[in-house]
């Protein structure tokens, strides 16, 4: 099923079954917080189906569910109701000793403002997933080094996030999102930080990692990166709004 | 993850913060070496005490008038019963055949005189035997004539000190000195030996136990003292002379005290003594331990985005606060560490200083205070390490709580 999966049916149309390949699946999911005595409704009865190697652009202005829509899909979040099936197996009553699990063998996170850690070196914030994952010294030197080669990283191995650029430190944080081979790539205003150049630097990179097979959701506010995806969301009020099919999925 | 990546990774963020980690390390040490000087004291009153014992002649018990249901203390108090009397002495050292030794010992108070001199001195009658019951040695002279219990010559065996004070540089032995206006011959004086359980040997005058209780017209003995060949005809032999006593006094009215059952809850008395000083010391561990946990809350604040990103690349619950802990463990060690390095220090120098004081550091308690430290570390490393464990990932990344 390559040719455009498209939005999902109306919930109230017939339910796909639990083999459909489609890597994500939200069905009718909400999140709801409370803050005080008033709920926040950060996404409201959301479904969505992203198909494998897809490049989705998720836009919408601040508040408008985004950030949770990413972090429901890298199930660092929970859905208050609905359904969020991954792979085929519905997250919801996951431990969270599974959930962390999936997001180690699955997704990678890459984020506005890097999240290095900064006391520790570009190649020891890489190697990071690799000590929580238990690979063996050597193969991390080695996993570490060759990511950070095809980063173009080899010469900042050894420098602290302070020491580095804005467009390096996002690399670096790349190669830590990809250090374990996941099949999805969540991207949170990965540019967001950074000039046009650096931004078009970066975006080039996570298109080749598209390039390459990589299911891929960003979350951006830049109209200019948004268009190089090949779907679009528009969110608004933890709803989607809109959506609009960019180019074929590749793959 | 790996056991050493762990570490590797808490030493990382502890080296971030040297101070913070150095002051809390610090806490911890002053604690533990508390512990250990104090306990280090509690083992030298022990170790003082037992040495003082095993001064002492082996297998000895003692026979006290009276009955007293504490065992262990030395004098026998109340005074229901009949003397324990000379006859009594002899009867046991005649039908008891397992005993070594039976020495009948009789205690008085008097002036002893020497030309102008006099001093005030306890008179002690004892028997020959005596000195291999006490480990008591002759310096000059002899000691008094073995024989006879009932045999009571007018000789008397001198302390050291006595003689030192009495006689100043005169030789004692041969000397005629008068005490409780009888006279009597000095034959000898003793090796200086020194204080046991607050009784100087060196100012004693020793004399025939026959004579002792004439001096003072008494018949009941202070204590009878028996000595069994070898410790494992200890008990057989108590059983004797207890069986001989009662069927004597037809009631059992005296007050056996064995050497080791004496040495036993002397043993126990400054073990909860040392215990107690243990506890006390604690408190201070406890107190570092406090600090511990404030300074991994701080930690834990000011990192509420890394353990946000921890778990974004599939740190479970357990390793993040496994990280912690294990940062808790080594503060906590470490200043465990430099604790017990200057405790035992801090002994040794202590042991050089006051040279009469077994002062030495103890592996076993070396060893329990380490104990202490990670225990205090483990234990109020727990909460702050739980706490990160259980940030909800998604607040956590925004660097909120």
């Amino acid at each position: 099923m390559s040719a455009a999966p498209g939005l999902a049916p109306a919930p109230t149309a017939h339910r796909a079954p639990e083999t459909a390949s489609d890597p994500i699946r939200l069905e009718d999911v909400s999140r709801v917080y409370r803050l005080g005595e008033s709920e926040v409704r950060a996404l409201d009865h959301v479904t969505l189906r992203i198909a494998r190697a897809e490049f989705v652009a998720v836009m919408g202005p601040s508040g408008s569910g985004k950030s949770t829509l990413l972090q429901v899909l890298g199930c660092l979040d929970s859905p208050t109701s609905g359904r969020y099936v991954l792979d085929g197996t519905p997250v919801e009553h996951m431990s969270e000793a599974r959930l962390a699990d999936v997001r180690r063998r699955e997704i990678g996170f890459v984020f506005q403002s890097y999240h290095l850690v900064p006391r520790m070196t570009a190649a020891r914030n890489v190697e990071l997933p690799l000590i929580i994952a238990g690979v063996a010294p050597a193969a991390r030197r080695r996993r570490v080094r060759d990511a950070l080669a095809a980063l173009g990283l080899a010469s900042r191995a050894d420098h602290r996030p302070d020491q580095l650029s804005g467009g390096e430190r996002q690399r670096v944080a790349i190669a830590r999102a990809m250090i374990l081979e996941p099949s999805i790539l969540l991207a949170d205003e990965p540019t967001g930080n950074l000039d046009t150049r650096t931004g078009d630097e970066i975006l080039a990179v996570i298109e080749g990692l598209h390039r390459g097979g990589l299911t891929i959701v960003l979350v951006t506010h830049d109209p200019r990166i948004a268009a190089r995806a090949e779907r679009l969301l528009d969110m608004q009020d933890g709803r989607i709004v809109g959506e609009r099919r960019l180019k074929e999925t590749h793959a | 993850m790996r056991p050493a990546d762990v570490a590797a990774l808490a030493v990382e963020s502890l080296r971030l913060h040297r101070l913070r980690t150095a002051m809390s390390g610090v806490a911890v040490a002053i604690g533990i070496t508390a512990v250990l000087a104090l306990t280090g004291l509690g083992d030298a009153a022990k170790r003082y005490v037992v040495d003082r014992f095993s001064a002492m002649g082996a297998n000895l018990a003692t026979i006290s008038p009276g009955k007293t249901e504490t065992s262990g203390s030395l004098m026998a108090g109340g005074w229901g019963g009949r003397d324990v009397t000379l006859d009594d002495a002899e009867a046991v050292r005649v039908q008891v055949p397992e005993l070594r030794a039976v020495v009948p010992i009789s205690l008085g108070s008097a002036a002893f005189r020497y030309q102008d001199r006099r001093r005030d001195v306890y008179v002690v009658g004892v028997t020959a035997d005596y000195t291999g019951l006490q480990n008591l040695h002759v310096m000059r002279g002899r000691f008094l004539p073995p024989g006879d219990m009932y045999a009571g010559g007018s000789v008397v065996v001198v302390g050291p000190k006595l003689a030192r004070e009495v006689f100043g540089g005169e030789d004692p032995v041969g000397r005629m000195v008068r005490i409780a206006q009888r006279r009597f011959r000095v034959i000898g004086v003793l090796e200086p030996k020194g204080r046991a359980l607050g009784f100087d040997y060196d100012e004693l005058a020793l004399v025939p136990v026959a004579t002792g209780l004439r001096m003072f017209d008494q018949t009941n003995l202070h204590h009878l003292m028996v000595q069994a060949s070898d410790p494992g005809a200890m008990p057989g032999a108590i059983a004797r002379v207890k069986a001989v006593l009662i069927r004597r006094h037809r009631a059992e009215d005296f007050t056996v005290v064995t050497q080791d059952a004496l040495l036993r809850s002397f043993r126990a008395i400054l073990d909860a003594l040392t215990a107690g000083l243990a506890a006390i010391a604690a408190i201070s561990v406890a107190v570092a331990g406090i600090g511990i946990m404030n300074v991994m809350l701080v930690s834990v604040s000011e990192r509420i985005a890394e353990v946000g990103l921890l778990k974004a690349i599939g740190a479970e619950p357990r390793q993040i606060a496994s990280l912690f802990l294990t940062e808790a463990l080594l503060l906590s060690g470490l200043g465990g560490l430099a604790g017990v390095a200057v405790g035992a220090a801090a002994l040794l120098v202590g042991a050089r200083i006051w040279p009469n004081v077994p002062l030495a550091p103890s592996g076993r308690w070396m060893l329990a205070s380490l104990a202490l430290a990670l225990v205090a570390g483990g234990a109020f490393g727990l909460a702050p390490a739980r706490r990160a464990a259980r940030l909800p990932a998604a607040e956590a990344l925004r660097g909120k709580r």
